[in-house]
């Protein structure tokens, strides 16, 4: 815990680069809901950022508004200090934001290794004429592709089901495939929902255990949606609580577990 | 058994990634290629042009439906209107002058242009609502031909196709259009396999899956759609104009009307969506059976002495063939690609019983 605080002084001290991701001011609404409001954020290099709060507190929608799906209402985002609020997701996707989905969207009747490499998409151009002049054309962007899509299975140890169809492979392991296929992108800004929902702690360790080589040896931001708190305060540099769509508490995460209102938030008021 | 992966080590990514990984795969391959070579050396010119050469060149159109129903999972019930555009693009094009080859491009590229358009449907409406956009498609382009004395030369007139010619030189034999049938359909195949390790069949199938998924990893789902419906609206389209130069020789509307979009779409379905091993089988079952069936009936009659007045003779095949068609896709929904991969499936870990890949 101590080395942690430190590395996140070390990284305090040149906050002069852009943040990664900046969200000012968002609000997303459904009709007459307000899924979201007010919510400002900021991720800075190489930093994982914690988001939690109670179910339906709006999490995801922050995710959605980032990536594009539901464009906020107001308020404004940033990535890289270049303004993307209600970017098409295709296109937020080639700037470099990656992500993983609660409830996992791998793409079943294809193998562990098709499924990865379609994260490299973005990094490809593939076509029709490339397809049927597949030897001269395709093959050695294919091969290269494969290559870092490679080095990736073997980090995440998923070389022994390269070959399966995600169909059939348990749930740990797709949402270890799902974070290969987001890493194998190169992005700087990985957004993981839930990605150990359902884990028992053997396997959550190897998770924390991912996403912290994954900033270490490539250098990435990390915004990391969970209900786990161990994990949040285990490897986050700070974090933001949101309780029905608003911000009740931000910080570093030792405090904001302490929070009064996050801990009425999640446990209920009796407990304080 | 016979299929082995016992012994097959692979020692770069280029040698994992070839089409047939497993020997015996690719020694069939290899096999049906020389077969289909040697054909007309093997059968007569009444097999080889009646049966071999419609079944060869409708594989080739149902491929291209399969690439935009199969693989990108659009349905789409339009796809005889636009091989009509092919094939009467590429006959106008070749009756004005230009040489076969480039009306056969001629007639592809029209029918990807108004295929194009069926994409644009497709962009906004999915599901069965799409189904019934490209069958509203399907029954206008019916019209347009039937009542455009221009294209069709008016309801009840035919197109005379010009001989075929390539490289200047007329191809009249039975064994030359052949080869041309046979050529074109390996084109495809080739191009369709190759779909399997490309970045195009893998955004396709994306597509179809899941598009919020495939948004999330920067496909655009809006553009692989229109390439989906042009490219296979290509394959269609020259298929129509390698159909009429080589087996109709003359073009009419009814050639392509909605019941062949059906048709189409039941060879694809039949022989397993996204598979083109099945699209063989499909085309073979839909295209071929009848006949087949009808000879077995006919020569049974005879042999059990049997007296079948005409109209049992004409019903009994049509119902037996109805009849295989929901036997297979009860036992196999995805077709027989499918069944044929299952067995293949099974001798590959004989005698051990366990269905594995």
């Amino acid at each position: 815990m101590k080395e942690m605080d430190n590395n996140y002084n070390r990284r305090q001290a040149d906050a002069k680069v852009p943040p990664v991701l900046e969200c000012c001011g968002i609000e997303r609404r459904f009709g007459g809901i307000v899924a979201v409001t007010g919510v400002d954020l900021s991720i800075r290099r190489g930093e994982i950022f914690g988001l939690v709060g109670p179910n339906g507190s709006g999490k995801t929608t922050v995710t959605n508004a980032i990536t594009g799906f539901y464009p906020p209402n107001k308020g404004s985002i940033y990535l890289d200090g270049k303004d993307i609020t209600g970017t098409a997701p295709h296109k937020v996707a080639t700037l470099g934001v990656a992500r993983t989905f609660q409830n996992l969207a791998l793409f079943n009747g294809m193998s562990v290794l098709e499924n990865i490499l379609l994260g490299r998409h973005i990094h490809m151009k593939p076509g029709v004429f490339p397809t049927a002049l597949y030897w001269w054309l395709a093959r050695p962007e294919e091969m290269r592709n494969r290559e870092v899509v490679e080095e990736v299975i073997e980090f995440l140890q998923l070389e022994s089901i390269r070959n399966e169809l995600v169909d059939g492979i348990p749930i740990g392991l797709k949402k270890r495939v799902e974070l290969a296929r987001a890493l194998v992108a190169e992005p700087h800004l990985l957004i993981l929902d839930e990605p150990m929902a359902g884990m028992n702690q053997e396997e959550k360790g190897y998770m924390a255990r991912f996403i912290l080589d994954a900033r270490a040896e490539r250098g990435i931001s990390v915004l990391l949606i969970e209900h786990h708190m161990d994990v949040i305060t285990g490897i986050c540099d700070r974090m933001l609580a949101l309780n029905y769509g608003e911000m009740i508490a931000s910080g570093l995460p030792k405090e904001v577990v302490k929070d009064p209102r996050v801990v009425d938030a999640y446990i209920g008021g009796a407990h304080g | 058994m016979f299929y082995r992966l016992s012994g097959v080590h692979h020692n770069s990514y280029v040698s994992e990634s070839r089409l047939y990984r497993i020997p015996a795969d690719r020694n069939l391959a290899l096999f049906f290629l020389a077969l289909g070579l040697v054909a007309p050396l093997l059968v007569g010119s009444l097999y080889l042009n009646s049966y071999l050469l419609p079944w060869l060149v409708w594989t080739a159109a149902a491929l291209g439906l399969n690439l935009v129903t199969g693989w990108a999972g659009q349905l789409h019930l339009g796809y005889a209107a636009v091989m009509a555009v092919g094939a009467y693009s590429a006959v106008h094009a070749a009756k004005f002058g230009i040489p076969w080859e480039f009306a056969l491009l001629i007639g592809g590229i029209s029918a990807s242009v108004v295929g194009s358009l069926f994409a644009f449907a497709a962009l906004r409406v999915k599901g069965l609502y799409l189904a019934l956009t490209t069958l509203a498609m399907q029954f206008v382009m019916d019209w347009v031909l039937t009542h455009s004395p221009a294209i069709s030369g008016g309801s009840h007139a035919s197109l005379q196709a010009p001989t075929f010619a390539l490289l200047g030189q007329p191809i009249t034999s039975d064994i030359g259009l052949y080869y041309i049938a046979f050529s074109w359909c390996l084109l495809v195949t080739v191009f369709m396999l190759n779909l399997r390790r490309t970045g195009l069949g893998r955004a396709l199938v994306a597509v179809r899956e899941k598009d919020y998924a495939a948004a999330i990893l920067g496909v655009n789902s809006f553009y692989y759609k229109i390439v989906a419906f042009a490219t296979s609206s290509f394959i269609g389209g020259v298929s129509g104009a390698v159909l009429v130069a080589t087996f109709f020789f003359l073009a009419a509307p009814e050639q392509f009307s909605v019941t062949v979009s059906i048709q189409v779409l039941a060879m694809v379905i039949v022989g397993g969506l996204g598979s083109t091993i099945g699209t063989f089988f499909g085309v073979a079952l839909i295209l071929l059976a009848p006949g087949v069936v009808n000879g077995i009936v006919a020569k049974g009659a005879i042999a059990l002495g049997l007296q079948l007045n005409v109209e049992t003779l004409a019903h009994i095949p049509t119902a037996t063939y109805g009849a295989l068609i929901i036997i297979i896709l009860m036992v196999e929904p995805l077709g027989l690609g499918k069944l044929y991969g299952n067995i293949r499936d099974y001798l590959m870990v004989w005698p051990f019983d366990q269905l594995k890949r």
